[in-house]
């Protein structure tokens, strides 16, 4: 009973840290109405500065740690992300009114790490004074690009599936209708003397039959042969994946930061600069997302509503399979439960900044408000409200006991 | 003297930045001007100026002067068949008279 009044009262203090009093504030003023707009050019630099700060502070601790400590972690982490995605195709995605390859990016979504609630869930680590590996941050790659990844290939595999099976029926009607013949040189991908007549009309007219591709009737046929027409290879080739993950701001940033960690002796301006900017930028951080979240709730009561039930239940399951792998590293290796909790964390987070360019181009078939929705207004809030005290209750109570 | 010419206009989703200008160049266009936008269309009101936190809300306008309707229609035929069905897009064509580019109408002038 100890350990559960000490982690209750512990859970109770979290909910009163000024990270998630920023958050908060963003919902409420967000649904007020206020005119308050942060410029796309602050949140850009403060998650800039927040994820480079995390890679000097990581960077900084490898160059004194052996890297043997590092690789039962990594290869958790890189579990997760994976296991994470597979979870949701063989949960959501089976759900009734759910498209596929809409499950499928949401779990790719919710396995990619989003850097914001990863810095919220160091700050709540550091402000209680809990230690943990300074390397643990370096872990969000390990853990976003295999989601990511493998998102992309099932959505692949079953998008062409879908397109095969769709072309073996076309085939059988080519002989008595001559105009469906035409479409699946639209998914051959020979597209440029597809019969498209002017500028202004396709645009109508695909947008209706892209619609249509939902149902699964013969119907729609024409509309999905055409929509696929993206993706002309039905192969997916990884390796771009990874490497728009890489280029995108949030992991170069932290890829830099790391590096400049390891090669350099930034000391001097971490002292000065970074380290000392970080909480207040995080402020600023959290009551943008709490903004945003707002914002976007409209848009996921436009999909089903298995998407918030997803949304809200996903950030405690995720976070529980990860610290279940942490304690395994925390017996094996020494892994600190500081560490175990991040790594929870980061589980539980769903990628709100890099994740969604990518998986839009990854998986253009993919409805955007389902999946950004889920994440940005249900999922990241849950993450920092909840699971982050959460699992740092655990990893105290693990400590304290 | 004016040249006449036909504008292309593209307006679709930031993330195909990259993608559509590679197709105007490889349809043989001399340049393109980008612009960021916004709007309400088919998919809602987008790029409505609040802060975002990632880009996928984000909007481009290309514009585009080619020489004749058919390379205008080329760009715009292969753009929406390649992505206006699982993007956002718009695309029209307006007639234009040029009266002064370098490229467009050679270094004696128009």
């Amino acid at each position: 009973m100890d350990f559960l009044s000490d982690f209750l009262a512990k859970f109770g203090a979290q909910l009163q840290s000024p990270t998630l009093g920023f958050l908060i504030g963003g919902i409420v003023i967000a649904a007020l109405g206020s005119e308050l707009a942060i410029p796309d050019a602050i949140y850009k630099f403060i998650v800039f500065m927040l994820l480079i700060k995390v890679g000097l502070t990581g960077g900084m601790a490898i160059r004194n740690a052996s890297l043997g400590e590092m690789l039962l972690p990594a290869l958790f982490a890189m579990v997760t992300g994976i296991v994470i995605v597979l979870i949701t195709r063989y949960t959501l995605a089976k759900l009734p009114g759910i498209k596929v390859v809409d499950a499928v990016a949401t779990g790719g979504l919710f396995g990619a790490v989003s850097g914001s609630t990863m810095v919220a869930g160091i700050t709540v680590l550091e402000g209680q004074g809990i230690e943990y590996e300074a390397w643990a941050g370096a872990l969000y790659p390990f853990m976003d690009i295999p989601a990511l990844v493998t998102a992309i290939v099932i959505a692949s595999i079953y998008t062409s599936k879908q397109k095969r099976d769709k072309y073996l029926k076309n085939e059988k009607y080519i002989g008595k209708e001559d105009y469906l013949g035409m479409q699946p040189v639209a998914a051959g991908g020979a597209p440029i003397d597809q019969p498209v007549p002017t500028g202004g009309y396709p645009t109508n007219d695909l947008r209706s039959s892209a619609g249509g591709y939902s149902g699964e009737s013969g119907g729609s046929t024409g509309g999905y042969a055409s929509g696929s027409g993206g993706i002309p290879s039905s192969r997916v080739k990884i390796w771009p994946i990874v490497k728009e993950s890489i280029q995108g701001s949030a992991l170069s940033a932290l890829l830099l930061g790391l590096a400049l960690g390891i090669l350099t002796r930034p000391e001097s301006v971490y002292e000065s600069f970074y380290d000392p900017l970080f909480r207040g930028l995080l402020s600023i951080l959290m009551l943008i997302m709490g903004m945003e979240a707002w914002a976007r709730v409209n848009e996921l009561r436009q999909v089903a509503q298995w998407y918030a039930l997803y949304a809200f239940v996903a950030p405690f399951l995720h976070g529980f399979i990860a610290f279940g792998l942490g304690m395994i590293a925390h017996y094996a290796t020494g892994f600190s439960p500081g560490g175990v909790a991040l790594l929870a964390v980061i589980a539980a987070s769903s990628s709100d900044i890099s994740g969604p360019p990518t998986l839009r181009a990854g998986i253009p078939s993919a409805n955007p408000s389902a999946y950004i929705g889920a994440s940005t207004a249900i999922g990241t809030p849950v993450a920092i409200a909840l699971c982050i005290p959460l699992f740092v209750g655990f990893a105290q109570a693990l400590t304290g006991g | 003297m004016a040249k006449s010419a036909k504008k292309l206009v593209l307006i679709t989703e930031k993330l195909l930045l990259k993608k559509i200008a590679q197709i105007i160049d490889e349809a043989g266009a001399t340049g393109y001007t980008v612009l960021e936008t916004g709007g309400k269309g088919s998919r809602n009101v987008r790029s409505s100026g609040q802060p975002s936190v990632s880009d996928t809300e984000s909007n481009i306008k290309f514009e585009v002067l080619t020489e004749n309707r058919d390379m205008a229609e080329k760009i715009a035929d292969r753009v929406a068949v390649e992505f206006f069905s699982d993007y956002a897009g718009i695309a029209y064509i307006c007639d234009a008279e040029v009266l002064y580019a370098h490229t467009f109408c050679g270094p004696d002038g128009c």
